[in-house]
Protein backbone atom coordinates (compact mmCIF):
# COMPACT_ATOMS: atom_id res chain seq x y z
CA UNK A 1 0.00 0.00 0.00
CA UNK A 2 1.47 3.25 -0.75
CA UNK A 3 -0.29 6.53 1.33
CA UNK A 4 0.95 10.00 1.61
CA UNK A 5 -0.79 12.17 4.13
CA UNK A 6 -0.40 15.70 4.41
CA UNK A 7 -0.70 17.99 7.56
CA UNK A 8 -0.48 22.42 7.38
CA UNK A 9 -0.66 24.40 10.03
CA UNK A 10 -0.86 28.24 10.04
CA UNK A 11 -0.52 31.02 12.40
CA UNK A 12 -3.85 33.15 12.14
CA UNK A 13 -3.43 36.99 12.95
CA UNK A 14 -7.11 37.94 13.42
CA UNK A 15 -7.59 35.16 15.84
CA UNK A 16 -4.37 34.51 17.36
CA UNK A 17 -4.91 30.79 16.80
CA UNK A 18 -3.33 28.09 14.89
CA UNK A 19 -5.82 26.93 12.33
CA UNK A 20 -5.44 23.69 9.51
CA UNK A 21 -5.23 24.80 6.45
CA UNK A 22 -4.53 21.91 4.97
CA UNK A 23 -5.29 18.03 6.18
CA UNK A 24 -5.41 15.26 3.69
CA UNK A 25 -5.63 11.98 5.25
CA UNK A 26 -4.82 8.54 3.09
CA UNK A 27 -4.93 5.26 4.37
CA UNK A 28 -4.18 3.96 6.32
CA UNK A 29 -2.96 7.55 7.53
CA UNK A 30 -5.77 9.56 9.12
CA UNK A 31 -5.27 12.70 10.49
CA UNK A 32 -8.17 13.65 13.19
CA UNK A 33 -8.10 17.31 14.17
CA UNK A 34 -9.03 17.46 17.99
CA UNK A 35 -10.14 20.78 20.17
CA UNK A 36 -6.57 22.13 20.67
CA UNK A 37 -5.56 23.64 24.26
CA UNK A 38 -5.06 27.57 24.09
CA UNK A 39 -3.40 28.59 20.88
CA UNK A 40 -2.06 25.15 19.85
CA UNK A 41 -3.91 22.95 17.26
CA UNK A 42 -4.20 19.24 17.76
CA UNK A 43 -4.41 16.34 15.59
CA UNK A 44 -4.35 12.55 16.31
CA UNK A 45 -2.82 10.48 14.00
CA UNK A 46 -4.46 7.32 13.63
CA UNK A 47 -3.33 4.28 11.78
CA UNK A 48 -6.34 2.89 10.79
CA UNK A 49 -5.91 -0.51 9.22
CA UNK A 50 -3.51 -2.97 10.64
CA UNK A 51 0.00 -0.67 9.42
CA UNK A 52 2.32 -0.72 8.31
CA UNK A 53 2.86 -3.76 7.06
CA UNK A 54 5.83 -5.44 4.73
CA UNK A 55 5.23 -3.56 1.14
CA UNK A 56 3.81 -0.05 2.53
CA UNK A 57 4.92 2.90 1.76
CA UNK A 58 4.02 5.32 3.91
CA UNK A 59 4.68 9.45 3.65
CA UNK A 60 3.75 11.98 6.27
CA UNK A 61 4.20 15.70 5.37
CA UNK A 62 4.09 18.16 8.46
CA UNK A 63 4.19 22.44 7.58
CA UNK A 64 4.09 24.30 10.51
CA UNK A 65 4.02 28.06 9.17
CA UNK A 66 5.40 31.28 11.28
CA UNK A 67 4.09 31.35 14.82
CA UNK A 68 2.21 27.85 14.42
CA UNK A 69 2.14 25.58 16.95
CA UNK A 70 1.54 22.24 16.42
CA UNK A 71 1.04 19.14 18.41
CA UNK A 72 0.25 15.59 16.41
CA UNK A 73 -0.22 12.70 18.68
CA UNK A 74 -0.57 9.02 18.44
CA UNK A 75 -3.17 6.99 19.83
CA UNK A 76 -2.16 3.99 20.23
CA UNK A 77 1.12 1.76 19.05
CA UNK A 78 1.93 1.12 16.12
CA UNK A 79 2.17 -3.06 15.37
CA UNK A 80 5.35 -3.23 12.54
CA UNK A 81 4.13 -6.47 10.83
CA UNK A 82 5.29 -8.42 8.14
CA UNK A 83 3.63 -8.22 4.87
CA UNK A 84 2.38 -11.44 2.50
CA UNK A 85 5.29 -10.93 0.09
CA UNK A 86 7.98 -10.47 2.91
CA UNK A 87 9.47 -6.59 1.84
CA UNK A 88 10.12 -3.99 3.99
CA UNK A 89 7.54 -1.46 4.97
CA UNK A 90 8.62 2.30 5.26
CA UNK A 91 7.01 5.06 6.96
CA UNK A 92 8.63 8.21 6.18
CA UNK A 93 8.03 11.89 8.28
CA UNK A 94 9.10 15.19 6.62
CA UNK A 95 8.31 17.78 8.82
CA UNK A 96 9.21 21.82 8.24
CA UNK A 97 9.10 24.36 10.60
CA UNK A 98 8.87 27.91 10.01
CA UNK A 99 10.07 31.32 11.97
CA UNK A 100 8.89 30.99 15.43
CA UNK A 101 6.35 28.02 14.83
CA UNK A 102 6.30 25.01 17.46
CA UNK A 103 5.68 21.70 16.57
CA UNK A 104 5.42 18.41 19.01
CA UNK A 105 5.31 14.87 17.30
CA UNK A 106 4.31 12.35 19.50
CA UNK A 107 3.66 9.14 17.63
CA UNK A 108 3.01 6.02 20.48
CA UNK A 109 5.46 3.18 20.94
CA UNK A 110 6.27 1.37 17.76
CA UNK A 111 6.30 -2.68 18.56
CA UNK A 112 8.39 -4.66 16.11
CA UNK A 113 6.76 -7.96 15.41
CA UNK A 114 8.39 -11.07 14.60
CA UNK A 115 9.25 -10.96 11.14
CA UNK A 116 8.48 -7.69 10.50
CA UNK A 117 11.00 -5.18 8.43
CA UNK A 118 10.50 -2.19 8.80
CA UNK A 119 12.21 1.25 8.07
CA UNK A 120 11.42 4.70 9.93
CA UNK A 121 12.88 7.76 8.55
CA UNK A 122 12.21 11.28 9.80
CA UNK A 123 13.29 14.59 8.72
CA UNK A 124 12.43 17.88 10.18
CA UNK A 125 13.70 21.48 9.08
CA UNK A 126 13.72 23.81 10.85
CA UNK A 127 14.12 27.82 10.88
CA UNK A 128 16.31 29.86 13.14
CA UNK A 129 14.25 30.22 16.18
CA UNK A 130 11.53 26.82 15.50
CA UNK A 131 10.78 24.24 18.29
CA UNK A 132 10.58 20.66 17.83
CA UNK A 133 10.05 17.81 20.26
CA UNK A 134 9.77 14.32 18.91
CA UNK A 135 9.78 11.30 20.52
CA UNK A 136 10.24 7.75 19.37
CA UNK A 137 9.69 3.99 21.55
CA UNK A 138 11.10 1.26 20.11
CA UNK A 139 10.00 -2.05 21.31
CA UNK A 140 11.38 -5.38 20.32
CA UNK A 141 8.36 -7.71 19.70
CA UNK A 142 5.52 -8.32 21.62
CA UNK A 143 5.91 -10.53 25.25
CA UNK A 144 8.36 -13.31 24.52
CA UNK A 145 8.31 -12.68 21.32
CA UNK A 146 11.84 -11.93 19.19
CA UNK A 147 11.77 -9.20 17.05
CA UNK A 148 12.07 -8.63 13.39
CA UNK A 149 13.95 -6.05 11.71
CA UNK A 150 13.15 -2.47 12.20
CA UNK A 151 15.95 0.56 10.97
CA UNK A 152 15.01 4.08 11.73
CA UNK A 153 16.43 7.42 10.51
CA UNK A 154 16.11 10.67 12.20
CA UNK A 155 17.40 13.76 10.68
CA UNK A 156 16.93 17.15 11.94
CA UNK A 157 18.45 20.47 10.90
CA UNK A 158 18.47 24.13 11.23
CA UNK A 159 18.90 26.03 8.19
CA UNK A 160 22.44 24.63 7.07
CA UNK A 161 23.23 23.20 10.18
CA UNK A 162 22.99 19.16 11.08
CA UNK A 163 21.80 19.27 14.87
CA UNK A 164 20.84 15.40 14.77
CA UNK A 165 21.52 12.56 13.11
CA UNK A 166 21.35 9.06 14.01
CA UNK A 167 20.43 5.99 12.23
CA UNK A 168 19.59 2.72 14.45
CA UNK A 169 19.25 -0.82 13.74
CA UNK A 170 16.59 -3.17 15.71
CA UNK A 171 16.40 -7.12 15.21
CA UNK A 172 20.04 -7.60 14.85
CA UNK A 173 20.61 -10.03 17.53
CA UNK A 174 24.14 -9.36 17.82
CA UNK A 175 23.99 -5.77 18.28
CA UNK A 176 20.07 -6.41 20.38
CA UNK A 177 22.51 -8.04 22.88
CA UNK A 178 25.65 -6.08 22.70
CA UNK A 179 25.99 -4.41 25.86
CA UNK A 180 27.68 -1.58 23.72
CA UNK A 181 24.43 -1.40 21.68
CA UNK A 182 20.78 -2.46 23.24
CA UNK A 183 22.39 -3.84 26.31
CA UNK A 184 19.56 -7.10 25.75
CA UNK A 185 16.57 -4.30 26.83
CA UNK A 186 13.67 -4.38 24.99
CA UNK A 187 12.64 -0.91 24.63
CA UNK A 188 14.48 1.73 23.36
CA UNK A 189 13.14 5.60 23.70
CA UNK A 190 14.78 8.49 22.43
CA UNK A 191 12.98 12.29 22.68
CA UNK A 192 14.49 15.30 20.55
CA UNK A 193 13.52 18.38 22.17
CA UNK A 194 14.97 21.70 20.49
CA UNK A 195 13.35 24.82 22.68
CA UNK A 196 15.50 27.66 22.38
CA UNK A 197 16.90 27.65 25.41
CA UNK A 198 18.93 24.86 24.70
CA UNK A 199 22.26 26.13 25.52
CA UNK A 200 21.02 25.66 28.92
CA UNK A 201 20.89 22.59 28.70
CA UNK A 202 23.21 20.64 31.46
CA UNK A 203 24.17 16.66 30.97
CA UNK A 204 21.64 14.50 33.48
CA UNK A 205 21.93 10.96 33.81
CA UNK A 206 20.74 7.66 35.37
CA UNK A 207 21.53 4.37 35.31
CA UNK A 208 19.64 3.42 31.46
CA UNK A 209 18.34 7.13 30.93
CA UNK A 210 20.36 10.17 29.88
CA UNK A 211 19.24 13.62 28.99
CA UNK A 212 22.39 15.32 26.78
CA UNK A 213 22.72 18.82 25.43
CA UNK A 214 23.24 18.49 21.47
CA UNK A 215 26.37 20.36 20.27
CA UNK A 216 24.11 22.65 17.87
CA UNK A 217 21.53 23.44 19.96
CA UNK A 218 18.29 20.83 21.20
CA UNK A 219 18.63 18.06 23.22
CA UNK A 220 18.36 13.90 23.17
CA UNK A 221 16.61 12.12 26.00
CA UNK A 222 17.96 8.39 25.37
CA UNK A 223 16.33 5.58 27.53
CA UNK A 224 17.12 1.77 27.47
CA UNK A 225 14.10 -0.37 29.02
CA UNK A 226 12.71 -3.17 29.90
CA UNK A 227 9.32 -2.23 29.10
CA UNK A 228 7.74 0.73 27.37
CA UNK A 229 5.80 2.04 30.61
CA UNK A 230 9.27 2.70 32.16
CA UNK A 231 11.13 3.86 29.20
CA UNK A 232 8.47 6.76 28.85
CA UNK A 233 8.77 7.37 32.28
CA UNK A 234 11.89 7.47 32.72
CA UNK A 235 11.78 9.34 29.37
CA UNK A 236 9.99 12.15 31.03
CA UNK A 237 12.07 11.88 33.66
CA UNK A 238 15.01 13.00 31.68
CA UNK A 239 13.05 15.20 29.81
CA UNK A 240 11.86 17.04 32.73
CA UNK A 241 15.75 18.38 33.61
CA UNK A 242 15.11 20.77 30.11
CA UNK A 243 14.95 23.97 31.86
CA UNK A 244 12.56 24.88 29.11
CA UNK A 245 8.44 24.16 29.18
CA UNK A 246 8.55 21.54 27.42
CA UNK A 247 4.84 20.20 28.40
CA UNK B 1 51.43 27.65 -1.57
CA UNK B 2 48.80 25.71 0.09
CA UNK B 3 49.04 21.67 -0.49
CA UNK B 4 45.24 22.25 -1.10
CA UNK B 5 46.30 23.96 -4.16
CA UNK B 6 48.32 21.41 -5.38
CA UNK B 7 47.95 19.73 -8.93
CA UNK B 8 50.44 16.66 -7.81
CA UNK B 9 48.79 13.40 -6.52
CA UNK B 10 50.03 12.12 -3.41
CA UNK B 11 51.62 8.73 -3.98
CA UNK B 12 49.68 6.01 -2.21
CA UNK B 13 51.88 4.81 0.46
CA UNK B 14 49.44 2.92 3.07
CA UNK B 15 50.89 0.79 5.51
CA UNK B 16 53.35 2.84 7.67
CA UNK B 17 51.33 5.67 8.57
CA UNK B 18 48.42 3.24 9.90
CA UNK B 19 50.93 1.22 12.02
CA UNK B 20 52.21 4.33 13.83
CA UNK B 21 48.25 5.85 14.43
CA UNK B 22 47.36 2.06 15.63
CA UNK B 23 50.07 1.40 17.72
CA UNK B 24 48.86 1.28 21.24
CA UNK B 25 52.49 3.40 21.97
CA UNK B 26 51.43 6.15 19.59
CA UNK B 27 51.34 9.36 22.44
CA UNK B 28 47.69 10.63 21.12
CA UNK B 29 46.52 10.03 24.82
CA UNK B 30 43.97 7.12 23.56
CA UNK B 31 45.40 5.20 27.05
CA UNK B 32 43.01 7.05 29.13
CA UNK B 33 39.89 5.82 27.48
CA UNK B 34 38.89 2.56 27.69
CA UNK B 35 35.55 3.42 25.45
CA UNK B 36 32.97 2.26 28.13
CA UNK B 37 33.99 -1.17 28.99
CA UNK B 38 35.27 0.81 32.21
CA UNK B 39 31.50 1.75 33.15
CA UNK B 40 30.10 -1.87 31.40
CA UNK B 41 32.54 -3.89 33.98
CA UNK B 42 31.90 -1.83 37.58
CA UNK B 43 28.12 -2.39 36.07
CA UNK B 44 28.91 -6.29 36.27
CA UNK B 45 27.27 -6.50 32.63
CA UNK B 46 31.00 -7.91 31.71
CA UNK B 47 32.66 -10.17 33.82
CA UNK B 48 34.91 -12.25 31.09
CA UNK B 49 35.72 -13.04 27.87
CA UNK B 50 32.49 -14.54 26.71
CA UNK B 51 30.45 -11.15 27.64
CA UNK B 52 33.38 -9.10 26.35
CA UNK B 53 33.13 -10.82 22.58
CA UNK B 54 29.33 -8.90 22.18
CA UNK B 55 30.34 -5.57 23.05
CA UNK B 56 33.71 -5.41 20.79
CA UNK B 57 31.45 -6.43 18.39
CA UNK B 58 28.71 -4.32 19.13
CA UNK B 59 30.96 -1.37 19.37
CA UNK B 60 32.27 -2.53 15.99
CA UNK B 61 29.62 -2.00 14.38
CA UNK B 62 28.48 1.28 15.88
CA UNK B 63 31.06 3.64 16.77
CA UNK B 64 33.64 1.63 15.07
CA UNK B 65 31.48 2.19 11.74
CA UNK B 66 31.21 5.64 12.77
CA UNK B 67 34.63 6.58 13.20
CA UNK B 68 35.90 4.55 10.12
CA UNK B 69 33.46 6.95 7.80
CA UNK B 70 34.93 9.85 9.24
CA UNK B 71 38.60 9.26 9.22
CA UNK B 72 38.20 7.46 5.50
CA UNK B 73 36.20 10.85 4.80
CA UNK B 74 38.81 12.71 6.07
CA UNK B 75 41.61 11.10 4.09
CA UNK B 76 39.67 11.43 1.08
CA UNK B 77 39.09 15.38 1.61
CA UNK B 78 42.83 15.78 2.71
CA UNK B 79 44.16 14.34 -0.42
CA UNK B 80 41.94 15.68 -3.17
CA UNK B 81 42.37 18.90 -1.44
CA UNK B 82 39.50 21.07 0.23
CA UNK B 83 38.86 24.43 1.11
CA UNK B 84 39.27 25.11 5.03
CA UNK B 85 35.48 25.50 5.64
CA UNK B 86 35.16 21.61 4.15
CA UNK B 87 36.79 20.80 7.79
CA UNK B 88 33.71 22.81 9.80
CA UNK B 89 31.41 21.09 7.87
CA UNK B 90 32.90 17.24 8.53
CA UNK B 91 33.26 18.77 11.93
CA UNK B 92 29.62 19.67 12.57
CA UNK B 93 28.80 16.68 10.80
CA UNK B 94 30.59 14.29 13.06
CA UNK B 95 29.17 16.31 16.03
CA UNK B 96 25.69 15.62 14.68
CA UNK B 97 25.83 12.17 15.16
CA UNK B 98 27.65 12.06 18.86
CA UNK B 99 24.59 13.42 20.93
CA UNK B 100 26.43 12.16 24.08
CA UNK B 101 28.54 14.49 25.59
CA UNK B 102 30.32 12.89 26.98
CA UNK B 103 31.44 11.08 24.28
CA UNK B 104 32.04 14.07 22.05
CA UNK B 105 34.58 15.61 24.99
CA UNK B 106 36.16 12.17 24.47
CA UNK B 107 36.49 12.04 20.93
CA UNK B 108 37.89 15.90 21.02
CA UNK B 109 40.28 14.82 23.89
CA UNK B 110 41.75 12.33 21.79
CA UNK B 111 41.74 14.36 18.78
CA UNK B 112 43.73 16.97 20.42
CA UNK B 113 46.38 14.42 21.83
CA UNK B 114 46.51 12.80 18.07
CA UNK B 115 46.53 16.45 16.76
CA UNK B 116 49.96 17.55 18.90
CA UNK B 117 51.72 14.00 18.00
CA UNK B 118 50.67 15.13 14.25
CA UNK B 119 51.96 18.75 14.00
CA UNK B 120 55.68 17.10 15.45
CA UNK B 121 54.98 14.10 13.52
CA UNK B 122 53.38 15.02 10.20
CA UNK B 123 53.73 18.92 9.74
CA UNK B 124 51.89 20.14 6.60
CA UNK B 125 49.85 22.99 5.45
CA UNK B 126 46.26 21.06 5.05
CA UNK B 127 47.47 19.53 8.77
CA UNK B 128 47.41 23.24 9.88
CA UNK B 129 44.90 24.38 8.47
CA UNK B 130 42.52 21.37 9.81
CA UNK B 131 44.01 23.19 13.27
CA UNK B 132 42.69 26.29 12.86
CA UNK B 133 39.67 25.50 11.93
CA UNK B 134 39.30 23.24 14.75
CA UNK B 135 42.03 23.12 17.13
CA UNK B 136 40.42 20.13 19.01
CA UNK B 137 39.22 18.33 16.26
CA UNK B 138 37.59 14.84 16.08
CA UNK B 139 39.50 12.02 17.10
CA UNK B 140 38.58 10.31 13.31
CA UNK B 141 38.85 13.25 11.21
CA UNK B 142 42.52 14.06 12.68
CA UNK B 143 43.44 10.33 12.14
CA UNK B 144 42.01 10.70 8.02
CA UNK B 145 44.35 13.97 7.50
CA UNK B 146 47.24 12.30 9.19
CA UNK B 147 46.28 8.95 6.97
CA UNK B 148 45.38 11.14 3.92
CA UNK B 149 48.24 13.59 3.65
CA UNK B 150 51.20 10.86 4.09
CA UNK B 151 49.58 9.22 1.05
CA UNK B 152 47.60 6.91 2.89
CA UNK B 153 44.19 5.73 1.62
CA UNK B 154 40.48 6.19 2.96
CA UNK B 155 40.36 2.32 3.36
CA UNK B 156 43.41 2.36 5.23
CA UNK B 157 42.55 5.58 7.48
CA UNK B 158 39.24 3.68 8.19
CA UNK B 159 40.42 0.67 9.10
CA UNK B 160 42.62 2.45 11.62
CA UNK B 161 39.79 4.39 13.33
CA UNK B 162 37.85 0.92 13.26
CA UNK B 163 40.92 -1.20 14.96
CA UNK B 164 41.19 1.92 17.76
CA UNK B 165 37.70 1.50 17.93
CA UNK B 166 38.00 -1.72 19.67
CA UNK B 167 41.47 -2.01 20.57
CA UNK B 168 41.63 0.56 22.98
CA UNK B 169 38.47 -1.39 24.97
CA UNK B 170 40.15 -5.25 24.52
CA UNK B 171 43.35 -3.91 26.44
CA UNK B 172 41.21 -2.20 28.90
CA UNK B 173 39.37 -5.24 29.93
CA UNK B 174 42.83 -7.11 30.11
CA UNK B 175 43.56 -4.26 32.88
CA UNK B 176 40.35 -4.28 34.54
CA UNK B 177 39.14 -7.70 34.74
CA UNK B 178 42.48 -9.02 34.42
CA UNK B 179 41.68 -11.58 31.37
CA UNK B 180 43.87 -13.76 29.95
CA UNK B 181 45.38 -10.96 26.75
CA UNK B 182 45.77 -14.31 24.74
CA UNK B 183 41.93 -14.89 25.17
CA UNK B 184 41.57 -11.28 24.28
CA UNK B 185 43.69 -10.94 21.53
CA UNK B 186 41.92 -13.98 19.95
CA UNK B 187 38.76 -11.90 20.41
CA UNK B 188 40.34 -8.72 18.41
CA UNK B 189 41.79 -11.22 16.12
CA UNK B 190 38.31 -13.01 15.16
CA UNK B 191 37.45 -9.50 14.37
CA UNK B 192 39.59 -9.02 11.53
CA UNK B 193 36.95 -9.95 8.70
CA UNK B 194 34.45 -7.51 10.33
CA UNK B 195 37.03 -5.06 10.41
CA UNK B 196 37.80 -5.07 7.19
CA UNK B 197 33.78 -5.00 6.33
CA UNK B 198 33.56 -1.83 8.36
CA UNK B 199 36.65 -0.15 6.71
CA UNK B 200 35.77 -1.54 3.15
CA UNK B 201 31.90 0.70 3.87
CA UNK B 202 33.45 3.55 4.81
CA UNK B 203 35.63 3.57 2.08
CA UNK B 204 33.14 3.40 0.03
CA UNK B 205 31.34 6.51 0.64
CA UNK B 206 34.47 8.29 1.69
CA UNK B 207 33.90 10.94 -1.10
CA UNK B 208 30.20 11.54 -0.75
CA UNK B 209 28.95 14.48 0.50
CA UNK B 210 28.88 15.18 4.34
CA UNK B 211 25.54 15.48 5.45
CA UNK B 212 25.38 12.07 3.54
CA UNK B 213 27.66 9.97 5.16
CA UNK B 214 25.94 7.40 7.69
CA UNK B 215 25.02 8.09 11.18
CA UNK B 216 25.02 5.13 13.28
CA UNK B 217 24.07 5.50 16.69
CA UNK B 218 25.22 3.32 19.45
CA UNK B 219 22.76 4.04 23.05
CA UNK B 220 23.98 2.11 25.28
CA UNK B 221 27.25 3.48 24.80
CA UNK B 222 26.05 6.81 24.95
CA UNK B 223 24.28 6.18 28.49
CA UNK B 224 27.42 4.03 29.52
CA UNK B 225 29.78 7.22 28.55
CA UNK B 226 27.15 10.18 30.46
CA UNK B 227 27.81 7.59 33.53
CA UNK B 228 31.47 7.35 33.36
CA UNK B 229 31.79 10.86 33.66
CA UNK B 230 29.43 12.33 36.20
CA UNK B 231 28.14 9.31 38.74
CA UNK B 232 31.29 8.45 39.88
CA UNK B 233 33.09 11.33 40.96
CA UNK B 234 34.05 10.59 44.17
CA UNK B 235 35.68 6.50 42.94
CA UNK B 236 39.03 6.24 41.76
CA UNK B 237 38.20 5.20 37.72
CA UNK B 238 41.81 4.13 35.92
CA UNK B 239 39.81 5.41 32.70
CA UNK B 240 38.48 8.73 31.22
CA UNK B 241 35.90 7.31 29.15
Amino acid sequence: MKATAHLTAEFDPVTGRTVLRRLRSMAPLTLLPKRGAGDVALVHLVNSATAPLGGDELALHVRVGPGARLRLSGVAATLALPGQRGGAGTMAVHAEVAEGGRLDYLPEPTVVTARARHHALLTAELAADARLRTREVLVLGRDGERPGELTTAMHVTRGEVPVLRQELTIGDALLDGSSAYLAGRRVLGTEVVVAGSDGAVEPVSGQWWSLTPLPAGGALATVLAEDAVTAERELAEAVSHHPAPIG
Amino acid sequence: MSMTDSTEPVPVRSGAVSLILADSRFPGGGHVHSGGLEEAVERGLIHGTADLRPFLAGRLRATGELTAVFAAAAAHAAARGVTRRHWAVLDSEFDARTPSAAQREASRAQGRGTARAASAGWPSPVLRELLAETPRPHHPVILGVITGMSGGRPVDAASTAAYLAVSGPASAAVRLLGLDPLAVNGIVANLSRALDDVAGRAAAVAGDDPRDLPAPGAPALDLLAEAQLRHHKEEVRLFAS
